[in-house]
């Protein structure tokens, strides 16, 4: 194999810390790309994670650490011992990222088999392995197509149990972290508005469609279109933004 | 078969070897020459008509049919230049006189001219393709005669000041002119336009144009229009007398544009006396006038029915906004009546039932009748006040024309779901007051409803009827069952509601006295009986009773009360004076009930058969109440009661639109899944204009109302959203 100039190693060292893949895989996937770092991303995110082989046994241990002594489940505590194994902060985003994984239905917890499935299906065995692991996950939410699907369970994961719609503090909160990453620039005001007015917990209908409309329409709110069937909600927060002089009323 | 050579005969003409003496052509056309002289010249009689016609048919026939018409042609122009100069010569007034003259003496040698040379006409000239003598002889008139450097414009400069005179108001002669436009007719189209016509539009259109100048600035809109028809009735007739009939349109447009066009909008918006003013005084002569004036230029009738509906809007627009007039519902719908009235005798009258008119006087009442949320009550309440009291005595025929104007409005109406809500309360009260003028007057709107709205919209009232009728033969029941058992106890009458077709109403029983309370009971199981599995709750506060008081000095009255106010004053019964706080444990009435209950009894003159201490208008909870030993009033009935149909407060206003608005929600939701459940797949903008449509008859849906409504079917997981188009949404089965 041909010596790697400093160019190379240098666009390899980024791609293995952004997206916390192997040096053989970050090697394939830059020649590829013919060591276009944008190319290569593309492509890495785009295959399938490649299997990596798990022990169960191992599996079974680790879920044993952290499974609640009364409840075949992990619970809050657990998931507390979890974080500080990974040197995570429990508020921390990738910690959705890893609920996402494994399906979890409710957050605060994890049944036996959404955790071992998860793990499973990440590669994981081992908390050194899942540490590795991080990098990648926080990458994930990078990715327009799994943000969107990370943020559409978050929906489901984040309610409470039989209810059809999420608690509005539960959702200020996630909104919070979400578009934190994703630097919406009204989520302030959107959170602000809804406690002033709303007061009342969000739909499904509304939490998907709000990413869509901070995609979709600019900082300027110029090409929001009235008739562009946005939920209610969202037209409100509209008229609440040009009320407040925010942003211009045409 | 030897071909034989046909033998072709031939016939020929028997050829006249006559030999044709040279002077011959010269001597005949001497002749002729000297008789066409002869006929310019009036002496035709001395000549003979056979020989004349010989010798021209000789000429043709011997072949000098040219020199025949070329001598014809010299000669009578040589002639006709004489006449033109006789004609160039006359001074004045002869000018006109002198041509026409010439012209009937022309007409009559050419007609003897061609007759002689009728030969040649027929045979010479259509095979040399040469004009006709009469054509010929029409032809040199005109080049010759009318066509002279002199005459031309000396006959057209006369004839159009002539015309000038006429206008002015002098009496011209008609006949003459009508003999020389005729002329001109008969020398060619072509030349009546040219010589004539052209000018006489130019000049008219000038004369036109600085009489409505003038006109304009001294005249009130009426007076202008009155000089402008008679001036087009004048041209019309000036054409019939002497002009040609198809300059008829042309100078009818000139006056039009000219008197009319160019002055519409000035005539329409005329201070003091434009179109505004003739509608508010009903001059429906003068409008009449514009309007059969204005019809006849472009854009006319758009000017004044623009005018006319905007005056229209403004006036509607005030009179439903003056919180003057909207004290007074019942004033306030006659108002709207007489003014439809107004405007429909106006179109009837003066605008010719014009249906775009109609329209825009529809459109408008439509648009500002909903510019006031409370038409609906209002209208409901007109129709109450006529059922009540309004229509007594009134004939069959009358009371058919008020409802129908009352239908009329009805249409008009946006929101029909409110009136229908208000109609219902109120014809609940009409109808357990037994207050109403006509059951058949009654039962007629609910048709004229029905056949409007449909069978959905009156089945309710219908119902309520039913209920009324189904009551008396329970009553009848009741009495012949159980009467005997009943004794002295008083007489109750009920009327048993379906609770799904009167209008709901909170129930809040209040404590009844003991023996209207036995009488109840005796009757509650009485239908209990015959109705297994029916629940009856009293409502008390519809109901009426009539009770018959003695008051200090022996004076009897029956007084005509509400159910609460029977509960108070059976009270005093048994006790003299009582304080609020006292009837109200007693009663169990709710407060505000109460208080306009006792405010009623106690507060009202000549009706306060209780006396209030202290003798403040309002009632506190500190009053006490007296038995009212001293009432008088000159009437043995004395009516108290409070179950009358009123406008309502804003309050109450409120609430009852509030409750509009939450009937209004599932009908909207039954719209969007029915449109869904058919088209499957549909897209935002589309619902909310099919969902329109369909409710259009009922109210007009809020585009909001029907995102929220599509909102809570995606949550309730009747629709969902498309996955890549989000404006689209789907039905989920």
């Amino acid at each position: 194999m041909s010596k790697l100039g400093r160019g190379q190693r240098e666009k390899m060292q980024q791609f293995m810390t952004i997206t916390g893949a192997s040096d053989k895989v970050s090697l394939q996937t830059l020649k590829a790309s013919d060591w276009h770092l944008e190319g290569a991303f593309d492509i890495f995110y785009s295959q399938p994670q490649i299997q990596a082989h798990t022990d169960s046994r191992h599996l079974e241990k680790l879920y044993n650490r952290y499974k609640d002594p009364s409840v075949d489940m992990i619970l809050a505590d657990g998931i507390s011992l979890l974080c500080t194994d990974l040197k995570v902060d429990p508020q921390d985003i990738v910690m959705l990222v890893v609920s996402w994984h494994m399906k979890a239905a409710t957050m605060c917890e994890f049944s036996k088999n959404e955790f071992i499935d998860g793990l499973e299906a990440l590669g994981i065995d081992s908390l050194e392995k899942f540490r590795e692991k991080m990098p990648f996950m926080r990458s994930e939410l990078r990715d327009e197509q799994k943000f969107r699907e990370i943020y559409n369970f978050a929906f489901g994961w984040a309610k409470e149990k039989g209810q059809k719609s999420l608690a509005l503090d539960t959702a200020i909160g996630m909104w919070q972290l979400l578009f934190a990453e994703k630097q919406w620039p009204y989520v302030e005001h959107w959170c602000q508005f809804l406690q002033a007015r709303h007061n009342k917990a969000i739909s499904r209908d509304t939490w998907s469609q709000l990413l869509e409309f901070a995609r979709a329409v600019d900082s300027s709110l110029s090409n929001y279109d009235a008739e562009g069937a946005w939920p209610y909600l969202i037209d409100e927060f509209v008229e609440y933004l040009k009320e407040n002089g925010v942003i211009k009323s045409s | 078969m030897s071909a034989q050579k046909k033998r072709n005969f031939q016939i020929e003409a028997f050829k006249h070897r006559v030999v044709v003496d040279p002077k011959y052509a010269e001597k005949t056309w001497t002749i002729l020459e000297h008789a066409i002289r002869e006929i310019y010249n009036h002496n035709a009689s001395g000549l003979s008509f056979e020989e004349l016609y010989r010798n021209a048919y000789n000429m043709v026939l011997h072949k000098f049919g040219e020199k025949l018409y070329s001598g014809l042609v010299r000669t009578m122009t040589y002639h006709l230049m004489e006449i033109s100069k006789s004609i160039e010569a006359a001074q004045g007034e002869l000018f006109l006189e002198e041509l026409n003259r010439k012209w009937a003496e022309h007409n009559k040698a050419l007609q003897m001219i061609r007759d002689i040379l009728m030969y040649m006409d027929r045979t010479f000239i259509p095979s040399t393709h040469k004009t006709p003598v009469h054509e010929l002889g029409l032809n040199l008139w005109r080049d010759v005669v009318i066509h002279s450097s002199k005459t031309q414009s000396r006959l057209l400069d006369t004839l159009l000041e002539l015309v000038l005179r006429e206008r002015n108001g002098d009496v011209i002669n008609r006949g003459l002119m009508r003999n020389i436009i005729k002329m001109l007719m008969d020398l060619g189209s072509y030349v009546y336009q040219e010589d004539f016509e052209k000018h006489f539009l130019e000049v008219s259109a000038d004369f036109y144009r600085c009489e409505s100048q003038e006109f304009i600035e001294s005249c009130d809109c009426g007076n202008y229009l009155k000089k402008a028809e008679r001036r087009l009735n004048e041209e019309m007739e000036r054409v019939s007398h002497y002009l040609d009939a198809k300059s008829e349109a042309k100078i009818t447009s000139v006056v039009e544009k000219e008197m009319i066009e160019s002055h519409m909008n000035r005539l329409v918006h005329m201070e003091s006396s434009g179109l505004v003013n003739m509608l508010v005084d009903d001059k429906y002569e003068d409008l009449g006038r514009m309007y059969n004036l204005f019809r006849r230029v472009q854009n006319g009738l758009v000017i004044v029915r623009d005018v006319m509906t905007a005056y229209i809007r403004d006036t509607g627009k005030h009179l439903v906004t003056d919180p003057e007039r909207l004290r007074d519902p019942v004033d306030f719908v006659q108002r709207l009546l007489d003014m439809k009235d107004k405007y429909d005798k106006i179109i009837s009258l003066a605008f010719n039932n014009d249906k775009t008119f109609q329209n825009a006087l529809n459109s408008s009442f439509e648009y500002f009748i909903n510019l006031n949320a409370r038409s609906p009550e209002f209208i409901s309440l007109f129709v109450d006040d006529k059922l009540r009291k309004g229509l007594r005595g009134v004939s069959e025929e009358d009371v058919e024309v008020v409802l129908d104007k009352v239908m009329m409005l009805f249409r008009y109406l946006q929101e029909k779901d409110v009136f229908e809500k208000y109609y219902k309360q109120h014809l609940a009260k009409r109808l357990l007051s037994g207050k109403t003028v006509s059951d058949d007057a009654e039962r007629s709107l609910i048709v004229k409803l029905k056949t409007e709205c449909g069978y959905q919209f009156t089945s309710k009232l219908e119902g309520m009827f039913t209920d009324m009728k189904t009551s008396q033969d329970t009553m009848h029941g009741f009495y012949t069952a159980v009467g005997p058992q009943l004794g002295d106890s008083p007489t109750l009458t009920v009327q048993v509601l379906t609770t799904g077709s009167w209008p709901t109403q909170p129930s809040v029983t209040c404590n009844l006295p003991a023996e209207i309370m036995w009488v109840c009971e005796k009757f509650k199981s009485y239908y209990l009986g015959t109705h297994t599995g029916r629940r009856l709750s009293w409502q008390t506060n519809m109901g009426t009773a009539d009770l018959k008081t003695t008051f200090g000095k022996g004076q009897k009255h029956e007084l005509n009360v509400s159910t609460y106010q029977m509960c108070v004053l059976m009270l005093f019964n048994n006790a003299d004076q009582l304080t609020y706080k006292e009837i109200e444990q007693a009663t169990d009435i709710p407060a505000t009930e109460l208080k306009r209950c006792l405010q009623s009894l106690a507060c009202v003159k000549g009706k306060n058969v209780l006396r209030k201490e202290p003798m403040s208008k309002d009632i506190v909870e500190d009053d006490t109440f007296f038995f009212n030993d001293k009432f008088t009033s000159k009437f043995f009935k004395v009516k108290i009661g409070t179950v009358v149909a009123q406008r309502e407060s804003e309050p109450e206003n409120l609430e009852t639109r509030q409750r509009v608005e939450e009937d209004r929600k599932p009908q909207i939701e039954a719209a969007i899944v029915r449109i869904m459940k058919s088209r499957r797949v549909l897209d935002h903008n589309n619902i909310v204009a099919e969902v329109t449509k369909q409710l259009q008859a009922r109210f007009l849906p809020n585009p909001v109302v029907i995102k929220k409504r599509i909102e809570s079917l995606i949550e309730r997981e009747f629709l969902e959203r498309d996955k890549t188009d989000r404006k689209l949404y789907r039905y989920l089965a």
